[in-house]
């Protein structure tokens, strides 16, 4: 179900000092995509992620959002966004349902549809029983279950999800998997990060790979391989090449000296 | 023991404290000699002080030679009384900041899982709890004294003194390390069993450790009638010789002024096995229940019941109703926001001890008018001024949810000040309570001073709330620090001057019932009623509220903007 653009970024800069995190970046995603923005750390996928959400402000380019300027009208955007960063810090005073709860308000979700949507991904996530504990004792896996629910709970048009499975449990993430997968088939678009080359494979339509701020290639697998050169490759073998880190044997070998 | 590993965990510990944001962290290099900063600080001042105190000496050796005696006395029992004052005020202020330390670093700390050994690791939390303050008024004494000691050859007695301040100091925060893991494991156990009631056990628990440790400190240091509190501290250490934190005061004292020797030499020696002990207990009681997992508060085991609330009645939208019940479970339930209402109790309970302690029996009706005021207002200003301060920097690293989510400025500005201003005037309430039943003032003083003590809330509310919106500091670890040092001091400052301008249509009336007191026949002419005088205060009050409000507006919009972390 694609359709009409819902991310477009037009030469954008951000610069760390002397650091060029993201360089001369280029991208549209379309709407009822998933897409996943790979590349080794420091790469700028989660800078792009953080200036998608107007978290970080670009030095150069313009960002469009679901057709609006993020700079311009950020709190609308931020209304039809959902948004997990990589390794969330939760309101730890709270209990994971006054979390929920605080979220709920904040996207204004009405009472009954509130308390049934909560109700329902408690429950897929496993968390009954412990959704009246405070977050401070959950495990990074629970924590990360509630920065999922939360970025679900308002029925977001565009997830933007940087690291979505990092301490889940393989049921758990299977269920994030699939979830995307029907969100998608509504037309939510998707967009994440990763470094579980396995899960980009399996379930996005287009990749993106940067690497030191620019982006390498953009395809989906099937033109990803063209690109490499690697026509029966899977993607970690195809992210290695294009990303030139593939040569890890005669690191490994340095390292047993 | 690893003296590298102990250097270097307390050098990672200060170091946290040192990081605070807008700094630039790519390619960090700290600067070593502003690093150190209060230490420098410290050592100007106690050489200053040593400088003036010698000035002193030579002015009364100049005038009277026959003082110079009774001077040296005195300084030997100023030497005598500094240990027991060090280690008084060491236990408080490293007790204090123990407890204000998050969690999250308690439980991801390193030297759980490197090869460091309990006794490393537990002589570098009792170190690093040392520096900041207690070590900056170390370096403070010993400066002074080693400047000012030569000219009255007491040079033996200020070294000593100056060591017996720092083995005070690393005895406080040795004794704070124990109270810490015993607080870690028994405050633990009681959560883990009281369930819901939880929440309200380290509420009402955090109060009353605040509150005793204020009213002990206040007590030595103003308490009982003590104008000179050196000659308090002086007897309360003879009298309490049994106590083994004033034997080092009491070794200084049998050594140098009493002139037994093998006493002092006693009182040292079961000083420093005192300390030992300290540190092997501190160290037994890491080892044993060191290793913190935050306990698990079950809040609500109920069927989960979204409530509707009364704050969407009374205007607000649900994000802003959202973000105010939020705050409001974050100052009932994190440990280091809820000092904050201790402040108001402290100030109304500390002149009360001051006045009864020195004359027994209720003040005089002239200081009655002046106390009333007090209690009306300062309480008030204070838990706005800190409200105001913190509101937006107790978010910490989870202010990313604020900047994700879609709450625009005016929202996050209104919600904030109204929590300001509704606990400020809680306060108030509260206060002015007190304050009508202790002083028992005329109505007219009542209606005023309560009026007055709304203006103060609603102008130092939103003056506060725009400094603390603009040197929001996120920072978590050590302890989370809400804002920036420098604009806390700046806004106290601010606030000082626009309080003064709130209260300046009444200074011919404070003037005049000063003056009258003292001398009758001097009469200051009062052009304006106390009413006319509150509706020009309320005018003031209003004029700064509105431009700090738009202030407030502007930096949250620039916070918005920037989404700094």
């Amino acid at each position: 179900m694609l359709g009409a653009v819902a991310v477009e970024l037009k030469g954008v800069v951000k610069r760390y000092h002397e650091i060029l995190a993201v360089n001369q970046l280029d991208l549209t995603i379309n709407t009822g995509e998933i897409f996943g923005l790979l590349g080794p750390n420091g790469s700028g996928k989660s800078t792009t992620l953080k200036m998608l959400m107007g978290l970080v402000t670009p030095d150069s380019g313009s960002i469009t959002v679901l057709g609006k300027d993020v700079q311009k009208d950020p709190v609308a955007v931020k209304k039809l966004v959902g948004y997990v960063p990589e390794s969330p810090r939760l309101y730890e005073f709270l209990t994971g349902i006054e979390y929920l709860d605080f979220i709920g308000d904040i996207y204004g979700m009405q009472t009954e549809e509130k308390k049934s949507r909560i109700t329902e991904y408690l429950k897929a996530f496993q968390l009954e029983g412990r959704e009246g504990d405070m977050i401070t004792s959950y495990s990074d896996g629970m924590k990360q279950k509630i920065a999922l629910i939360s970025a679900f709970l308002h029925r977001p048009k565009l997830l933007i999800l940087d690291e979505p499975l990092s301490a889940l449990d393989p049921r758990s993430a299977r269920i994030v998997k699939d979830f995307l997968q029907e969100l998608k088939a509504q037309g939510v678009t998707a967009i994440m990060s990763t470094h579980v080359l396995e899960i980009a494979q399996a379930i996005c339509d287009r990749i993106g790979i940067m690497y030191q701020g620019k982006l390498l290639a953009l395809g989906n697998m099937k033109e990803l391989r063209q690109m490499s050169k690697l026509p029966d490759s899977g993607l970690e073998d195809i992210f290695l090449k294009l990303t030139g880190t593939g040569d890890t044997r005669a690191i490994v070998e340095e390292l047993l000296k | 023991m690893n003296w590298k590993n102990v250097l270097s965990l307390m050098q990672v510990d200060r170091k946290s404290g040192r990081l605070i944001r807008g700094q630039k962290v790519t390619r960090y290099h700290e600067n070593r000699f502003l690093a150190y900063w209060p230490y420098w600080v410290a050592l100007a001042i106690g050489v200053a002080v040593g400088l003036l105190a010698r000035l002193a000496y030579n002015s009364f050796a100049a005038t009277d030679p026959s003082s110079v005696g009774s001077f040296r006395d005195g300084a030997l029992s100023v030497f005598a009384s500094l240990p027991t004052l060090v280690v008084i005020y060491s236990f408080i202020f490293t007790l204090l900041q123990q407890v204000q330390r998050s969690g999250v670093r308690a439980a991801s700390q390193v030297p759980y899982w490197l090869p460091v050994t309990w006794q490393e690791h537990t002589l570098a939390s009792i170190l690093a709890s040392l520096f900041g303050l207690p070590l900056a008024s170390v370096v403070l004494i010993a400066a002074a004294l080693v400047v000012f000691s030569p000219f009255i050859g007491l040079v033996v007695p200020a070294v000593a003194a100056s060591l017996a301040v720092f083995a005070a100091a690393f005895m406080a925060s040795a004794t704070t390390e124990v109270f810490r893991i015993l607080q870690v494991r028994f405050i633990g156990a009681v959560y883990k069993s009281t369930g819901r009631a939880a929440v309200w056990v380290r509420f009402v628990g955090s109060l009353l450790l605040f509150l005793v440790f204020y009213i002990i400190y206040f007590y030595v240091i103003y308490g009982a009638g003590a104008v000179n509190f050196i000659q308090t501290v002086a007897s309360v250490q003879s009298a309490a010789w049994f106590v083994p934190f004033v034997w080092l005061g009491l070794a200084l004292l049998y050594s140098f002024t009493s002139g037994e020797l093998l006493v002092g030499l006693v009182f040292m020696v079961v000083s420093i096995l005192f300390i030992v002990g300290l540190f092997l207990l501190a160290t037994s009681l890491n080892r044993r229940f060191g290793l913190y997992e935050p306990p698990a508060i079950t809040v609500s085991r109920g069927v989960y019941a979204p409530k509707t609330g009364m704050l969407g009645r009374l205007g607000f939208s649900s994000t802003e109703a959202a973000l105010i019940r939020k705050d409001l479970k974050a100052f009932t339930r994190r440990r280091e926001l809820m000092t904050i209402f201790i402040f108001p109790i402290i100030i109304i309970l500390v002149p009360l001890i001051q006045t009864l302690g020195t004359t027994g029996q209720a003040p005089p009706i002239e200081a009655s008018a002046y106390l009333t005021a007090f209690t009306f207002l300062f309480p008030a200003a204070i838990m706005a001024i800190m409200l105001g301060n913190f509101m937006i920097g107790e978010e910490g690293q989870a202010v990313w949810r604020i900047y994700a989510s879609p709450i625009s400025a005016r929202s996050l500005v209104k919600s904030k000040y109204f929590f300001i201003v509704l606990f400020s005037l809680i306060i108030l309430a509260i206060t002015g309570a007190v304050g009508t039943i202790i002083y028992q003032p005329s109505l007219r003083s009542i209606i005023i001073s309560s009026l007055e003590g709304v203006f103060i809330v609603f102008a130092l509310g939103a003056l506060s709330l725009s400094n603390g919106i603009g040197g929001a500091d996120f920072t978590e670890t050590p302890r989370p620090r809400m804002i920036r040092q420098s604009t806390s001091l700046i806004n106290l400052i601010a606030c000082l001057v626009a309080g003064v301008a709130i209260l300046a249509p009444f200074i011919p009336y404070m003037l005049s019932s000063t003056l009258s007191t003292f001398m009758p026949s001097l009469s200051i002419p009062v052009f304006l009623d106390p009413y006319t005088a509150t509706a020009i205060s309320a005018v003031i009050a209003i004029v700064l509220t509105v431009i700090f409000y738009r202030v407030s507006l502007n930096s949250a919009r620039e916070l918005l903007r920037k989404a700094e972390i």
